[in-house]
């Protein structure tokens, strides 16, 4: 998976600025892209492209039990966030829709990966390669389930063994 | 060894279980509104499924309705057509609805408790974050995505990681309880531990400072447990618990039976192991009022709006955070929290609206008047909260101090419904998320606890209520 990086330096990224409340009467998942991260970005939407990776601090996602968040990533093209930390229902969220990858960072990928930087991302090797600084990071490895569930393609097309 | 209270009701619930795997977990009750249950219906639809327990599924509609006169058409088309959605889907699928002219409409997370559909040592999901309600009555109960919430329609469980334990403790008793409430418990816990320090955890609340709360009052505390990022909030019931629930319209006809079986089960063992520890005295806590854009960013009444750089502590990202509040808010640190004017008050959401957060705001308000320039509203929780405060004559006392009365619903708690705010417009919210934008684009949340919010509509900005008669 490879894609460029958008950056926001801070931590507690909320839902509501995610997808804002009065939205989610918004049953139409194109028109809910364009408002993605419209509370924290205005110009998200004009500048996000498919394949595009958000980069942000701890406790991404936190606040609503809101979908619409993940799912408003998504259907703008974004195919992971990379974050110091989750909260828990996004990230839950994020997986069981197979909207996008929730996926853990540590502080050295954080501060070096930059707004605009190539990365390409391998959950099989878990490592995070800096295509445009030529630099390698580790990323924290998904659980068994979560991998399961990821490679299923979300909760409802995942059996159990 | 002993078990948690979290661990006793999670075992009673386990339908599967196997080695490095989620477990499955039975529902004992499922609460449904219309924002985050479209989709997980047409799901059901389109893999020719039926709910499994339409008897253990609630709905009810509070996100997006109008909180005005109810006998008038919606204006607003997109929220029409999710309320139409929901009544549409509740009788395809044969699921009990109240409706927005029902006398039991309300806030999911208030009349859980009102009807008696909440009950101890039960677990209880719901799409919607504020789930941890619940929690206060001794039940597993936590916030689930609309994907889940299709899952829970289809089977009536849920696939679920065991989240972690953590013991907060809250010793002491409040000198002024009129003036210094649940709201500034919860504000004050965030505060110290942050808005990720229960992440992947589920909370049980315990100690002298929360066996003296009210049942209406520890709902408030666990209702926010989600703004500290855990899973769930919950308290170990106790006589006051099993006296709320008791001869509620849907209490369980074996009642007696259960409370014996609760009293002797639903508590923490001495000896049980928790995985997080924090305690915390509540003495000399003070009204809490949020000076930012996260619950986490919150100070004591009587201080200063900090400056970013003893905020932070040295995180430079803490740093940048407070200083993008401090923009955001139209705030500069230094600035005494009782000098901040506000446009707008809010009484209401599913932290603050019941019957008892109505009746410690009005204290704050009887014989005077909502101050020039300010706009002041109050949205009972539900419209049996509503009914309860006008039979005891709350409503009067509101409105002959210039607040709208309102309908009930979450209203500008999110806004999603016309109760906005305006870009720039300040607030005196009794609501739990201080996020930029939450409240309507551009405008400006404190969290305070309701009779903080009634004593600043009077005045016009923050008081110290501790120096106001409230008895």
């Amino acid at each position: 998976m490879k894609g460029n990086v958008i950056k926001y330096e801070r931590d507690n990224i909320d839902t509501d600025v995610i997808i804002p409340g009065q939205y989610l009467k918004v049953h139409d998942y194109a028109e809910l892209a364009t408002h993605a991260m419209e509370g924290l970005d205005p110009n998200f939407h004009s500048k996000v492209k498919e394949g595009d990776f958000i980069l942000a601090g701890r406790n991404f996602g936190c606040g609503s039990s809101r979908e619409h968040a993940p799912i408003a990533l998504s259907h703008s093209g974004i195919k992971a966030v990379l974050a110091l930390s989750f909260a828990r229902i996004f990230y839950r969220n994020a997986v069981d829709g197979a909207f996008l990858l929730p996926i853990e960072i540590d502080e050295d990928a954080y501060h070096n990966i930059l707004e605009g930087d190539q990365i390409e991302i391998d959950i099989k090797s878990n490592e995070i390669r800096n295509i445009s600084k030529n630099q390698t990071y580790e990323m924290k490895p998904f659980s068994e389930i979560i991998s399961k569930i990821i490679d299923a393609g979300g909760l409802f097309n995942y059996k159990p063994d | 060894m002993g078990k948690t209270l979290f661990e006793k009701i999670w075992d009673l619930h386990v339908v599967v279980e196997r080695e490095n795997e989620p477990s499955l977990l039975y529902v004992d009750r499922h609460l449904v509104h219309e924002v985050t249950s479209p989709q997980a219906f047409d799901g059901l639809r389109m893999n020719h499924r039926k709910v499994r327990r339409t008897d253990l599924t609630i709905a009810t509609m509070d996100h997006n309705v109008p909180t005005n006169d109810r006998s008038l058409p919606i204006l607003d088309q997109t929220s029409a057509i999710q309320i139409q959605t929901l009544e549409r889907n509740c009788k395809e699928f044969g699921i009990q609805l109240f409706d927005i002219n029902s006398p039991n409409q309300g806030i999911v997370h208030v009349i859980g408790p009102q009807l008696g559909i909440t009950l101890p040592g039960s677990t209880i999901v719901c799409g919607d974050s504020h789930t941890s309600t619940h929690g206060a009555f001794g039940a597993l109960a936590f916030g689930i995505g609309t994907s889940d919430v299709e899952h829970v329609l289809a089977s009536q469980t849920i696939w679920m990681e065991k989240p972690k334990s953590f013991e907060i403790k809250i010793n002491g008793k409040r000198k002024n309880p009129h003036a210094v409430t649940a709201k500034d418990i919860i504000l004050s816990i965030i505060k110290n531990i942050g808005t990720d320090g229960g992440t992947g955890t589920v909370i049980e609340y315990s100690g002298q400072g929360i066996e003296d709360l009210s049942m209406e009052q520890r709902m408030t505390v666990c209702n926010m447990s989600i703004e500290a990022g855990a899973r769930a909030g919950l308290i170990a019931p106790d006589e006051k618990t099993f006296d709320y629930l008791r001869n509620r319209k849907y209490t369980p006809k074996n009642y007696d039976e259960l409370v014996s079986y609760w009293r002797d089960n639903l508590y923490t063992d001495s000896d049980a192991k928790t995985d997080k520890k924090f305690e915390m005295s509540i003495d000399n806590i003070a009204p809490q009022v949020s000076w930012g854009t996260n619950p986490g960013m919150t100070c004591d009444v009587t201080d200063l709006i900090p400056f970013p750089d003893d905020y932070s502590k040295g995180d430079q990202n803490q740093k940048k955070a407070a200083e993008k509040s401090l923009e955001y808010m139209g705030l500069k640190p230094g600035i005494s929290i009782t000098d901040i004017k506000i446009d707008r008050v809010f009484i209401g959401s599913c932290t603050n609206a019941r019957l008892e957060d109505l009746l410690e705001a009005s204290k704050a308000i009887k014989g005077k008047k909502v101050a020039d320039g300010v706009r002041a509203m109050v949205v009972p929780g539900s419209q049996m909260v509503k009914k309860q405060a006008e039979e005891i004559g709350l409503d009067k006392i509101f409105i002959n101090a210039n607040f709208e009365w309102r309908e009930a619903g979450c209203s500008m708690c999110l806004g999603m419904n016309p109760d906005i705010l305006s870009p720039g417009e300040r607030c005196a919210s009794t609501s739990n998320r201080n996020f930029e934008g939450r409240q309507g684009t551009g405008g400006r949340t404190h969290l305070v606890s309701p009779v903080m919010a009634a004593a600043a509509a009077i005045e016009g900005h923050f008081v110290d209520v501790r120096e106001l008669d409230l008895d």
